[in-house]
């Protein structure tokens, strides 16, 4: 191999670098304290931040995402990347707790399963009548709902 | 000085052994050695992963749930040094210990006599399938249809009754009359 041809190589650098220290994304725990109601609102309502993808106006609770508008967080809404994620959280996510607890430290207890759920979306979906459609409704997302009208 | 619990696959952590990392929101994890560590970095669920704790114990293997358990635990109160209770634990962990060890080993010889009973069944249905490959069935066959063939031969047994206007009549046994359900002998009388 000459010297030209082995330098075409990166091995794996571009791996490497999508697990770098800086390049971490929030893990399934830490999303799981976000999905807390007081967290979920501070969340879903932040200040501007001109430095942020939209200027933090839209963000994915489930993918800790922020997206440029309505639109495309809408669409993701639908992609298979927040559907997979929806499914990764509806089990109770791995900690620190639990490992002591698989080390014999008290009795191990079987994670539970809950049920996830998108977000709500700020603008709610019309039908024909001119009513709000609704797929769910939680706490967060009835108030919204009185707040709008 | 504490020994440690690997955040990765439980195990201990000796004071000067493995590595630790502090996320950004004060979390600390703790890895027993750079496989563990790896897997972290790689986001491998522990659960899913056969060679730690957390998956033998979702998926059944070990022992999981038991008051021994209890014992060894992260309480976050203090206790003041009392040389006598110090005496006494140190003799408890031992005991507990003890207690602890025959109890996951009871469990995991009880989960594999399972396997054994199911074993035990698959070889008996294997042998009831498949007995036509050792013993043909049409083995005796002949002898079987001789035997068949004398049983024919014999004829139902018949007795002899006299009827209601006197007449003998030949009829097969056994007759039970329907009205009173007595049995009708040889000879006897009978309402025809």
């Amino acid at each position: 191999m000459t010297y030209k041809r082995k330098k075409y190589h990166h091995g794996d650098t571009h791996l490497k670098k999508r697990w770098r220290l800086r390049n971490r994304r929030k893990d399934l725990d830490e999303i799981d304290t976000d999905l807390k109601e007081e967290n979920a609102q501070k969340l879903l309502n932040q200040e501007v931040d001109l430095d942020l993808p939209g200027s933090a106006q839209h963000y994915c609770l489930h993918c800790a995402r922020y997206f440029i508008d309505e639109h495309s967080l809408n669409e993701h809404f639908k992609t298979k990347v927040h559907k997979r994620r929806l499914k990764a959280l509806e089990l109770e996510p791995y900690s620190i707790e639990e490992s002591e607890r698989a080390a014999g430290l008290g009795s191990f207890k079987s994670p539970s399963k809950r049920k996830i759920v998108t977000q709500n979306s700020k603008t709610n979906d019309l039908d024909k009548d001119g009513d709000v459609v609704l797929d769910d409704v939680s706490a967060s997302k009835k108030k919204k709902v009185e707040d709008a009208e | 000085m504490r020994i440690e619990t690997c955040y990765f696959c439980s195990s201990r952590i000796y004071p000067g052994h493995g590595i630790q990392f502090v996320r950004n929101d004060c979390k600390i994890f703790r890895f027993c050695r750079s496989k563990c560590h790896a897997a972290f970095k790689k986001k491998k669920n522990p659960r899913k992963t056969k060679w730690t704790k957390a998956y033998r114990k979702t998926a059944g293997k070990e022992l999981a749930i038991d008051p021994s358990f209890e014992f060894e635990k992260r309480r976050h109160t203090p206790v003041k040094y009392n040389r006598e209770l110090w005496a006494k634990t140190i003799e408890a962990m031992k005991r507990v210990e003890e207690i602890r060890q025959r109890r996951s080993n009871n469990y995991i010889m009880q989960r594999l006599r399972k396997g054994r009973e199911i074993e035990w069944q698959r070889d008996v249905r294997e042998v009831q399938r498949d007995i036509s490959l050792i013993r043909s069935p049409a083995a005796g066959l002949k002898q079987r249809q001789a035997e068949e063939e004398t049983e024919m031969e014999v004829e139902p047994e018949t007795i002899e009754v006299v009827d209601a206007k006197g007449r003998k009549q030949v009829i097969e046994a056994p007759v039970m009359v329907p009205a009173t359900g007595e049995m009708i002998e040889d000879g006897g009388d009978i309402d025809l």
